[in-house]
């Protein structure tokens, strides 16, 4: 079978042919064929991920044997089955895929490869929308990406009209999704018609057809202001192509950007800022400095080469016999660029780690000062798992990049660059054949890469997935230990089934590694450098002195050209981590507003038509009004998910609402500094947190001026004041992090904290009281002690515990469903009485046999 | 480093070591000989008659073939021993950690095994390769030539051996300076951090108590005391990065200075030395790139080393006596002290005994040792000093089946594995009956959770776990462990009461278990409490009161204040 010499390419990469049989055809539109296949071979090479295709080889429809390699976007997939489907859009004059889809007929087999491909998915961290650009031959893409998008981010999608008929086609449903069909003339409709406004962290995935795609791309860049990062571009098909539509991604662009078309003048600036350009932003002052320390190391790169060349000049005056005085001269130069390259590169250090260590100063002043102002729910949000990276990894990366990365990296690109000019320069002759080892490598590497496809990123899940189970396996070894092999052979199996997929993946390739080593040797510069330079200089084509800048530098040119690639990891890493450190320092702070106060009792709390979600339209807590009076207790209550939580840290300004306000003894708590706020509404949660210094401090945190008998009469009401005196040095005892404290103790000492804070509004999370059974008791009489005379809020866990509430609130998906005293709500035979019964029978009293 | 990657090389292979290095060593004197061979080579070139270089020429050609050969052959052996390793290592090491002893098992030893069992596999493939080979070339191969260069000049060969301990020193040194300056420049740096990351964590008690300004500007002096230690680190850190390319320039230019030296006296005509100079180059060359392979080394000793600590972390022994007998035994603690550190008693000279088929509810204050008296009962711990006794035997005498088989336990964290919930109830007795699974279900009340999910007891349980409650979770492991046909049951209550459900599910289970055994209970609620024929009150690891729950509660101690105190905690509510 013919074909040609894409196929040729394809099987030089290691493509390996499927059959696959066609089950059934069905028209979905009257444009659009879907062509469902089978193979019995393809899925135990591919995993199929949204937008994956595969390359398949039609036959001729003019009747010759050649065959034809279209791509086309696998529609469905069943791995058991090892079925899968394609949507096949028709044409006028149709091609060659276009009339197979339409005469095949079930039973038929066509040839299938699944090399190259493509995989969408979501970023770790998520984009404020996906604007999605396409026609007829990409919805199919465009399916498996709506059906991964998450529900609340808002997609905008073009799509090009090429006929009446393509509005029928069926697209996968999505909540925030919005259509423009656009109808396509010479191919610059679509990008004009794209909406001009601010697409500020949005990610785009344009696979339109060629020329349109050139000016939807210039349009994103040039006129939004779309970072490549967060453009995915590829041409499904070509204008214009012999026979009529071509969907044929080996003749596309695609890598290769576009043509880039003459810059269109932005009439209006409607460029947004992207996160992905964050770290742009925090290194642009460094930018001086680190070009600086690029030039400098440029230049010690080049003095550490120096002696290589003062060595062939010494070469050149041994053999024409100079006199000694001109060794000595030569000796003198080799002792001098040394020094001045020790000198300068000492210098080059120490100078950006000084430049770095202000840096460094500067931006943890910064991160301190943002840390202190964004709302508190953003640390709840997000684990102190990921504020411990942000603070230590990224800052440390961020070291790196700015000390060694910048050097690193300059040092692999100057030294091979210079070691190739010189040699050129010399004879470029035999520079030239140094080339053939590298080439010879890089080939080699680019069929593994080709060959590996999917597997890269399989591994990387793959070693994510074993580093957690690992430690589900070592958390569960009690349990492994008592219930023997069952219990962990989970993990054995997981763990074999990874060691296998790293050997099948990496045994085949152990030939080609050899491959590549060797050929990169120095002993094969070196021979190779011999054989080529010998006939040259026996036939005077080459003076014999020129070989040897060769046999000194030659050697090693293939390693050093090929650690250029090695010498760019520090800088992506630096570059990641300056970006989150970036997005961090941009977080919204809490405003203060202007808003003046109301009169009102100072304990008094007023809910007014308060609604907040933590994701834009799907609020938690809805139209909330609700008054809490100075000197009671209200508790609120509801199934996990109800929003009492959350409706408890807005009054605590955990987050700022989206609509109504909240009022404390008549001030807006928004109108309030934090430290005005936290004078009005103390709080009492589960995560007891201990700060770094002695027991009083700890319990004098807010009132740093109170006396000793002070706060012992707080620890005393907090239960906490012998298990003091217990403690090594009693009230100066340093408390790090908390340790040696038990839970309930932790809470007594929050307690304490807050009874000597005196606070007129107290927020309690009721579950605080059972976290440590052994000291529950004297937990709840700390608490019963804080919250006298106060205007207290609980979120109740227990219905037991707060029977005797002045009022009970009563939330249901986030609106208030009931409220009343327990005896109330019983008789009122509502939600709370369903409540109420469907709790189990709770043991209140032992009874013994 | 080596010493342990052998250790991990399976038997079967281990005659391949020695080819491989045997093989290593031809391949090194190989190159020695091609370096060697620009001497005539060259010579030729710059003498007189130029075409002598041909046969110079052949023989190199020959020793390169050879080498490649030889290099090709190192390779798949190399290749061969990292995919047996890539084989056994991580499967290995997980067996291996169900034998290593809890205790061993600290926060910083947990991240260490779960590297080693997790991650290494990749790592260890290539190291033969791409680390072994270039490490005994740059050693080997600098010595090798210059023993040749001995009989082309001694002067210069004597020079160039002299240089390589030198060489090698300076290149040990400065990775030694930059570790430590490495790890001065970390401990500062991790102090700071530590303080920042405390600010972070407490925002909201610091928040509340209007400390944030204050405290930022400790911070703010923190930063400011880290800033001034940060200089003086540069400057330890010089040495270390600047070391070794100094000093091998500085041997470059010291053994062409000599070669200049001997060519300008007469010693060597003027063509060979400049030959010999090309081969200086090629004998530093080796040491340069092992230079580079520093920071490479410097990573895979780091995993060698994770390794290294599973290997060679304490195990727990066996004995060899059978215990067949499924009848409830007696259970005694003789003496027993157990520590989880140096000084960190948590049991002094423990004895009790429990009689056959009782049910015993330990009750005390956090850190009594409460949890730890179960561990030791079920085999998790050993004790330090004296005896665990079943039956009148020592239980560290018994066979690793019969100690497994002896207890079943329910823990007071639910772990369970990624599976279905029948899995992991079967976990417990793999080959149970259909009836004995569906009564530990329907004890366990897990029927009732089963009854509601689509998927029955077919649904996965996951890591996550979203398809079950904390305490449906709880309630699944204890219907696993009421499975296990284990003639002594341990419970381990859990503390957290939110879900008075479970707790009633718990007391309900143990009381309808209809295997004789003998049972154990770590209680904080009084319903299991109440169900116990025995209480033992434990604190500071030692018995304060032991009898009847009936008798202790009216004996007016450290129980009965216990029991007063959970009765009117059970009842508190929330009050202005």
């Amino acid at each position: 079978m013919a074909r040609g010499f894409q196929g040729a390419v394809l099987r030089g990469f290691g493509a390996r042919d499927h059959d696959a049989t066609v089950v059934e055809t069905l028209r979905l539109a009257p444009n659009l064929v879907r062509v469902r296949l089978h193979s019995a071979t393809l899925f135990s090479e591919i995993v199929v991920e949204p937008t994956a295709w595969l390359r398949f080889w039609f036959p001729d429809p003019g009747g010759t044997d050649t065959e034809f390699q279209r791509a086309y976007t696998i529609s469905e997939h069943d791995a058991p089955t090892r079925r899968f489907a394609i949507d096949v859009v028709l044409h006028e004059p149709a091609g060659p895929a276009s009339q197979w889809a339409v005469e095949v007929q079930s039973g038929a087999t066509v040839s299938v490869t699944s090399l190259g491909s493509d995989r969408f998915a979501l970023p770790e961290e998520l984009p404020a929308g996906y604007l999605l650009v396409g026609d007829s031959a990409s919805t199919p893409a465009i399916n498996a990406i709506l059906d991964v998008v998450p529900a609340d981010l808002p997609v905008e999608l073009y799509l090009e009209l090429h006929e009446e008929a393509d509005r029928q086609l069926p697209l996968t449903p999505h909540p925030r999704l919005r259509v423009h069909w656009v109808p396509r003339g010479d191919g610059r409709e679509l990008a004009a018609a794209i909406e001009t406004r601010d697409w500020s962290d949005w990610h785009a995935w344009a696979a339109p057809e060629s020329t349109t795609l050139k000016h939807v791309r210039a349009r994103l860049r040039d006129e939004f202001g779309f970072p490549k990062t967060e453009v995915h571009a590829r041409a499904y098909w070509i204008q214009g192509r012999s026979m009529g539509k071509l969907r044929d991604d080996t003749n596309d662009p695609a890598g290769k950007p576009a043509a880039v078309p003459k810059p269109v003048k932005p009439k209006e600036k409607a460029a947004g800022a992207w996160r992905s350009q964050a770290a742009g932003r925090l290194l642009a002052p460094l930018r001086r400095t680190l070009v600086a320390a690029g030039v400098g190391q440029a230049l010690v790169t080049l003095l550490q080469l120096a002696p290589f060349v003062l060595l062939v000049e010494l070469a050149r005056l041994l053999v024409a016999g100079a006199q000694p005085a001109r060794l000595w001269t030569v000796g003198g130069w080799a002792l001098g660029l040394l020094g001045a390259g020790a000198v300068l590169g000492s210098a080059l250090l120490l100078w950006l780690h000084v430049v770095d260590a202000r840096f460094e100063r500067d931006l943890r002043v910064r991160l301190l000062d943002k840390l202190a102002r964004v709302p508190l729910g953003w640390f709840t949000g997000r684990g102190s798992g990921s504020v411990t990276k942000l603070v230590r990894d990224d800052t440390l990366s961020l070291h790196y990049l700015v000390t060694h990365a910048v050097p690193d990296a300059v040092g692999a690109v100057v030294a091979p660059v210079a070691v190739l000019v010189y040699l050129f320069a010399v004879d470029w002759r035999l520079a030239l054949v140094l080339f053939v080892p590298v080439l010879v490598h890089l080939v080699t590497m680019a069929v593994m890469v080709v060959r590996s496809g999917q597997k890269i990123g399989q591994a990387h899940r793959w070693a994510e997935r074993m580093s957690g189970e690992a430690a589900a396996y070592l958390e569960g070894q009690p349990v492994i230990r008592v219930f023997g092999g069952a219990a962990a052979s989970t993990f054995r199996r997981d763990l074999d089934e990874y060691v296998g997929f790293l050997a099948a993946w990496q045994r085949p390739f152990t030939g080609m590694k050899t491959v590549m080593d060797l050929v990169t040797r120095p002993m094969t510069f070196l021979w190779l450098i011999a054989a080529a330079g010998t006939p040259l200089v026996v036939s005077g084509a080459m003076p014999a002195l020129d070989l040897l800048p060769f046999l000194l530098l030659g050697t090693t040119f293939g390693a050093r050209l090929l650690g250029i690639g090695y010498g760019m990891g520090g800088i992506r890493d630096g570059v990641q981590a300056a970006r989150h450190l970036s997005v961090a320092l941009g977080e919204r702070e809490l405003a203060v507003r202007e808003s003046p106060p109301e009169d009102s009792p100072p304990g008094r709390v007023e809910f007014a038509g308060v609604t907040f979600g933590y994701r834009p339209n799907t609020p938690v807590v809805r139209d909330i009004d609700l008054t809490l009076e100075p000197g009671t207790v209200t508790a609120l209550v509801g199934p996990s998910g109800s929003g009492k939580s959350t409706l408890a840290a807005l009054l605590a300004r955990f987050h700022d609402v989206d609509a109504g306000t909240i009022r404390v003894g008549g001030h807006d708590v928004a109108s309030l500094t934090a430290d005005e706020l936290y004078a009005l509404v103390g709080f009492v949660f589960q995560d007891a947190q201990v700060v770094h210094g002695t027991v009083r401090d700890n319990i004098a945190l807010a009132v740093p001026d109170a006396t000793l008998p002070e706060v012992m009469a707080a620890a005393q009401a907090a239960q906490l004041h012998q298990r003091i005196l217990r403690m090594p040095a009693g009230y100066d005892t340093v408390l790090d992090g908390g340790t040696g404290l038990s839970g309930g103790e932790r809470q007594r000492l929050t307690i304490a904290r807050a009874i000597l804070a005196d606070a007129p509004v107290l927020i309690l999370d009721e579950a605080t009281a059972f976290a440590d059974p052994e000291s529950e008791y004297q937990v709840q009489r700390a608490l019963s002690t804080l919250a006298r005379d106060r205007t207290v809020l609980v979120v109740a866990h227990r219905l037991t515990t707060i029977t005797g509430a002045d009022r009970i609130v009563v939330l249901d998906d986030g609106r208030i469903a009931e409220t009343g005293t327990h005896e109330q709500l019983l008789a009122a035979n509502g939600r709370y009485h369903r409540l109420w019964e469907s709790r189990a029978a709770a043991p209140t009293e032992g009874a013994l046999r | 480093m080596i010493r342990t990657y052998l250790r991990l090389i399976p038997a079967d292979r281990r005659g391949r070591v020695v080819a491989y290095t045997v093989l290593t060593v031809v391949s090194v004197l190989l190159r020695a000989a091609g370096a060697v061979l620009l001497v005539p080579l060259v010579g030729a070139l710059f003498g007189a008659t130029p075409g002598d270089a041909f046969g110079w020429l052949g023989a190199l050609t020959g020793v390169t073939v050879a080498g490649w050969a030889v290099d090709a052959v190192t390779a798949r052996i190399g290749f061969d021993l990292g995919f047996a390793v890539l084989d056994t290592v991580q499967r290995d090491l997980a067996a291996r950690l169900t034998r290593v002893r809890l205790t061993w098992f600290t926060s910083d030893n947990t991240a260490t095994a779960r590297q080693a069992v997790a991650a290494t596999g990749p790592d260890l493939v290539g190291l033969v390769v791409n680390l072994l080979t270039p490490l005994f070339g740059a050693v080997l191969a600098p010595a090798a030539i210059a023993v040749a260069l001995l009989f082309v000049s001694p002067v210069l060969g004597l020079a160039a051996l002299a240089g390589v301990p030198l060489l090698l020193g300076a290149l040990w040194a400065a990775g030694r300076v930059a570790r430590t300056a490495d790890e001065a420049a970390a401990r500062a740096n991790n102090a700071l951090t530590e303080r920042i990351v405390e600010f972070a964590r407490t925002q909201q008690a610091l928040r509340a108590a209007r400390r944030v300004a204050a405290t930022r500007s400790s911070a703010g002096a923190a930063l400011a005391v880290q800033h001034s230690a940060t200089l003086r680190l540069v400057l330890m850190q010089i040495p270390g990065q600047l070391l070794f390319s100094v000093v091998s320039q500085v041997a470059l230019i010291g053994l062409a200075g000599t070669t200049a030296l001997l060519a300008v006296d007469g010693t060597l005509p003027a063509a060979e030395a400049v030959a010999l100079i090309v081969v200086i180059a090629r004998y530093l060359e080796p040491i340069t790139t092992l230079g580079e392979l520093a920071p490479a080394l410097g990573s895979i000793r780091a995993t060698v080393e994770n390794i290294r600590a599973v290997l060679d972390a304490p195990v727990v022994g066996s004995g060899t006596t059978p215990r067949a007998a499924a009848t409830a035994p007696r259970i005694e603690l003789d003496g027993v002290s157990f520590a989880h550190g140096e000084d960190d008693p948590v049991l002094e000279n423990l004895t009790l005994r429990l009689e056959p088929g009782t049910t015993t509810a330990i009750v005390g204050p956090s850190g009594a040792g409460k949890s730890t008296v179960l561990a030791l009962i079920a085999g998790l711990h050993q004790p330090v000093r004296g005896r665990v006794l079943v039956d009148g035997v020592d239980a560290a005498t018994l066979d690793a089946g019969a100690r497994q088989a002896l207890t079943s336990v329910v823990f007071q964290h639910p772990y369970l594995f990624d599976g279905t919930v029948r899995d992991n109830v079967l976990a417990g007795h793999p080959s149970a009956g259909e009836h004995e699974y569906a009564t530990a279900l329907r004890l366990a009340r897990v029927d009732e959770i089963t009854a509601r999910l689509p998927e029955g007891d077919r649904t996965v349980t996951g890591e996550a776990g979203t398809a079950l409650s904390g305490g449906e979770r709880q309630r699944v492991s204890i219907a696993r462990a009421l499975l296990k046909p284990a003639p002594v049951l341990l419970i381990d209550e859990a503390t957290s009461a939110l879900d008075t459900e479970n707790e009633t599910a718990v007391v309900q289970a143990i009381a309808d278990d209809p295997v004789a055994r003998t049972r154990v209970i770590v209680a904080h609620r009084l319903t299991s409490i109440a169900h116990a024929d025995r209480v033992l009150f434990l604190d500071g690891g030692r018995v304060v009161e032991d009898g009847t729950p009936a008798r202790l509660r009216d004996a007016g101690g450290r129980f009965a204040e216990f029991w007063r105190q959970q009765q009117e905690a059970a009842t508190w509510h929330v009050t202005a």
